[in-house]
């Protein structure tokens, strides 16, 4: 066993070289790790200030200038730098070989571009805060974005690349889902989080390069004034739209399937039971992927298009209600006379299911053309999106942390602290932000740094509840590193969940340098409680 | 190793000449006018160009089909992108007709632009007369 | 699959043997081409929707361009696509020398596309048919049209992106010429050669659309 514990990633090779030049996926998703929790922070603290801001009427603390530029900032940051990448970069990288039986992804050192790139991409949005930030609303919306005098350029530039990064993971994933699994695992086979990394990478290699050009051409716009956006040069402005929203409403989707994919590992697993209804999951990933590319238009009820696409439009968004609901219903059933053990991965899960289920019924308040032209741009979309965005991506990633924490890490954190800022996390984020459909009902517009005195109430609510979020999570992040002191390591064989999935059952916590130390041979399906007994190990 | 597919000469040679009368085709053809099947015709022949190149030179038809499905897809999505906004697009106006054509106010630079010769030189004389005139072309 | 070469030096260690890691690679080309084509479809996109806007202008604008220059820039396209898709055809039957000749062949035809492609700019840049606001040309066939600019603007930025990846692609085959004179490309393995020739007939067919686009209708 001691030789066992001197064979893992972590400790084997050593060196910081080894670490920046690394071809390993799971240094590479260790990397992302890093990265995403440290622009979650700083997206995280803009946040905070804002709700700072608001939690009085006037302006308190903020110009409304500044304001401007942290909500943008906070939105972009969030989005770009850290729900997107973080879900594929940091668990997908570090899982996905592991889950496939294979040495590695398909491009190794491509993966490694993809983090450096993404590195780049985000010293640009780096840059743009410190040389006095970007004013425009995360969506870069013409013709304000074609005028504002910020730094609208080093952002979109930095959006631009991250746009690559984005490309170059999906398209390695794909690649690696399709030719890297080992004999017998065949499509059915797959855990249910691969079939959801699939999903995302299909969507992230389609929208993407639309991004990219959406970027270039707005840059230009800036720059030569070529008059594809700007009203004032014969453009139409609403086409940034139609092409921003090409890209971003399917990006909704390369943050929340990996989210879906996760709680399909953490509900079987902890639930002690097979999934119910895998082949639904597994095509209902795909069929969202597919319908999220024809729904873009419902962002956009209000921007001045043809009154035939709004029906269009919010006549097929309420199709992505079908496979979103053949999901939540499968999970459920899944966990009915199961043996839930209420272990903090599961909480998170739980969690996500409510407040998931929350986001996914006011999106379709919003899907309706008559309803959105009442609610568009009010705080009721604010509320609706972070209850998709973090009562979903968020809390399913923080779920999926703990789940795998002691796989990647080889460390157990403090089961009772996870447990209690899990709950302090759903508590903090239903009182933050429920308030706020009360509030965008009531005709609260978004994006203002004061408002009327009649809105106080709410808001103060909704700034108080914040706090308990934001701590609940620092915590929550200061429990997992804190299980990382020496004293801690666990025995390699560990499996404290019962899990069957081949990083599991088939190499050391944390994994071999090489995932496993021979070939895996696959005995069982990924959730076959009914045939095969795992017992949860756990020992020190 | 496997064998790979090895496509012989002739074909390729073949490939290249159809691609080069279809070249020849699509021009002598633009020298007509057929009004709205103009662009009908040009992308017909753009497109059976296109797929000659994609199946024998870039080898879809010999390869692994998940390759040639990675490629219809791409020009799916594109399809689903150029109809999708047409909707918009070409639709405006259904409620207020007065914004049917949004955008077709001619951009300022032009006032203070002089008319020029083929060369882009500016001819001065009736630079001056026909600049008032520009407004009322649109 | 066989394994009769058990561990040739350009097989990577996370494969299990050369077939998977030429499908892997073809594969991951495949995608990567699809992420092109969304690439330049963001700008057809705006080609239609401007075109269905401004149909005279468009048909007006087009006139001005070189169709000669158009068409040759065509033929030398299409032939460089045979020379690189005949340097793979030779590499595989082991006729290394006429690889390393056509590769050559391809780089100089590419080589030619950006001359004229220079020579057609240059035009473009001498009489003010510039892209945005540094559009100036008000000749008389187009001095009648609406914002004649909108179309220069696509142009540009359609060829510009287009010629940028005729740039890549003669550095990549650049690149392909070296490996192939080292003999690090041989019939035994040449996916270098090939997944570069497919982005190179990318490069053809997405010509193969703008030339009418831009120069015929």
């Amino acid at each position: 066993m001691a030789e066992n514990q001197k064979q893992n990633y972590l400790t084997h090779p050593k060196g910081i070289m080894s670490w920046l030049l690394t071809l390993d996926h799971k240094r590479i998703g260790l990397m992302y790790l890093l990265g995403g929790i440290i622009f979650f922070f700083l997206g995280g603290l803009l946040a905070l200030g804002m709700r700072l801001e608001l939690a009085a009427p006037g302006n308190d603390f903020m110009s409304n200038e500044t304001y401007n530029n942290v909500y943008t900032l906070h939105g972009a940051i969030m989005i770009f730098l850290f729900i997107i990448p973080a879900i594929p970069g940091a668990l997908g990288n570090m899982l996905l070989p592991l889950m496939l039986g294979a040495k590695d992804v398909a491009f190794p050192r491509l993966n490694l571009a993809s983090f450096y790139i993404y590195t780049l991409g985000a010293l640009f949005v780096v840059y743009t805060i410190i040389s006095g930030g970007v004013d425009t609303g995360w969506t870069f919306y013409t013709p304000y974005s074609t005028t504002s005098t910020s730094n609208v350029i080093p952002m979109t530039m930095g959006i631009f690349i991250i746009g690559f990064s984005s490309i170059l993971t999906g398209l390695n994933f794909i690649a690696t889902i399709h030719k890297m699994r080992i004999p017998g695992l065949t499509w059915y086979k797959l855990p249910l989080f691969v079939w959801a990394l699939y999903g995302t990478s299909l969507v992230q290699i389609t929208a993407t390069p639309v991004i990219a050009i959406t970027m270039v051409l707005l840059i230009l716009e800036r720059l030569l004034g070529i008059g594809i956006f700007d009203p004032a040069l014969g453009g139409d402005p609403v086409l940034y739209q139609h092409f921003f929203w090409f890209y971003s409403h399917p990006a909704v989707y390369i943050m929340i399937l990996p989210a879906f994919g996760i709680i399909s590992e953490i509900i079987p697993v902890h639930s002690r039971k097979k999934i119910w209804g895998y082949k639904f999951i597994a095509f209902s990933t795909l069929s969202i992927a597919f319908i999220g590319f024809l729904v873009w238009g419902h962002h956009m009820f209000t921007s001045g298009q043809s009154v035939f696409s709004q029906i269009v439009f919010s006549f097929i968004t309420y199709f992505v209600g079908i496979p979103t609901g053949v999901k939540i219903f499968s999970w459920i059933l899944t966990m009915y006379k199961g043996q839930v053990s209420f272990t903090p991965p599961m909480l998170y899960a739980l969690s996500f299911l409510f407040l998931f289920t929350i986001g996914g019924l006011t999106g379709i308040f919003l899907g309706a053309v008559a309803l959105d032209i009442h609610l568009h741009d009010t705080y009721f979309v604010v509320a609706h999106f972070h209850y998709v965005m973090q009562g979903g991506t968020i809390i399913a990633f923080l779920g999926g942390l703990h789940h795998w924490w002691p796989k990647t890490m080889g460390t157990m954190y403090n089961q009772t602290v996870a447990s209690i800022c899990c709950l302090g996390v759903f508590l903090g984020f239903n009182g933050t932000f429920f308030p706020q459909f009360l509030l965008g009902l009531r005709g609260m517009p978004r994006r203002y740094a004061t408002y009327d005195p009649q809105y106080a109430e709410l808001h103060n609510y909704s700034s108080f509840w914040s706090g308990i979020l934001g701590l609940s999570i620092f915590i929550a992040i200061m429990n997992l590193l804190w299980s990382l002191r020496k004293s801690n390591k666990l025995d390699p064989g560990t499996n404290p969940w019962g899990a069957m999935t081949l990083e599991w059952t088939h190499t050391s916590s944390p994994p071999h340098p090489h995932n496993f130390e021979k070939d895996p041979v696959l005995e069982h399906g990924p959730y076959d409680y009914d045939k095969v007994v795992v017992e949860p190990t756990f020992k020190k | 190793m496997s064998e790979h597919h090895i496509t012989p000469l002739k074909t390729y040679l073949v490939i290249a000449g159809a691609l080069f009368c279809l070249t020849a085709v699509t021009v002598w053809v633009s020298y007509f006018d057929f009004g709205s099947f103009n662009i009908i015709i040009a992308m017909g022949v753009a497109t059976f160009k296109a797929t000659l190149v994609a199946l024998f030179f870039m080898h879809l038809l010999w390869d692994d089909k998940k390759n040639l499905t990675m490629f219809i897809m791409s020009l799916m999505f594109l399809g689903i992108f150029i109809t999708v906004t047409l909707l918009d697009t070409g639709f405006r106006g259904g409620v207020n007709p007065e914004v049917e054509y949004p955008i077709n106010k001619r951009a300022a630079f032009y006032d203070s632009l002089p008319l020029t010769d083929t060369h882009g030189n500016p001819v001065d004389e009736h630079g001056i007369d026909s600049h008032e005139g520009d407004e009322d072309h649109h | 699959m066989s394994h009769d070469n058990s561990s040739p030096d350009f097989l990577q260690h996370h494969f299990h043997d050369v077939d998977q890691q030429y499908e892997t690679a073809k594969l991951g080309m495949w995608a990567f081409i699809l992420t092109e084509v969304l690439t330049f479809g963001g700008l057809f996109v705006a080609y239609v929707v401007y075109r269905s806007w401004y149909p005279e202008m468009f048909v007006g604008a087009n006139l001005l361009l070189d169709v000669n220059k158009g068409l040759l820039n065509t033929i030398v396209l299409i032939t460089s696509s045979l020379t690189m898709v005949l340097a793979v055809w030779a590499i595989q039957q082991k006729k290394q020398k006429l690889s390393l000749f056509m590769l050559i062949a391809t780089f100089l035809f590419a080589f030619m596309f950006l001359g004229i492609k220079y020579l057609e700019y240059s035009h473009k840049f001498e009489v003010g048919q510039l892209p945005g606001e540094y559009y100036s040309y008000m000749g008389p066939e187009i001095a009648h049209l609406n914002n004649p600019h909108i179309f220069f603007s696509i142009y540009f930025i359609m060829t510009g992106l287009h010629g940028l990846h005729v740039a890549i692609g003669m550095g990549l085959i650049a690149w392909l010429i070296y490996a192939t004179a080292k003999g690090n490309l041989h019939s035994k393995y040449y996916t270098p050669m090939e997944m570069i020739g497919i982005f190179w007939h990318l490069v053809d067919l997405i010509w193969i659309y703008l030339f009418p686009l831009f120069y015929l209708i």
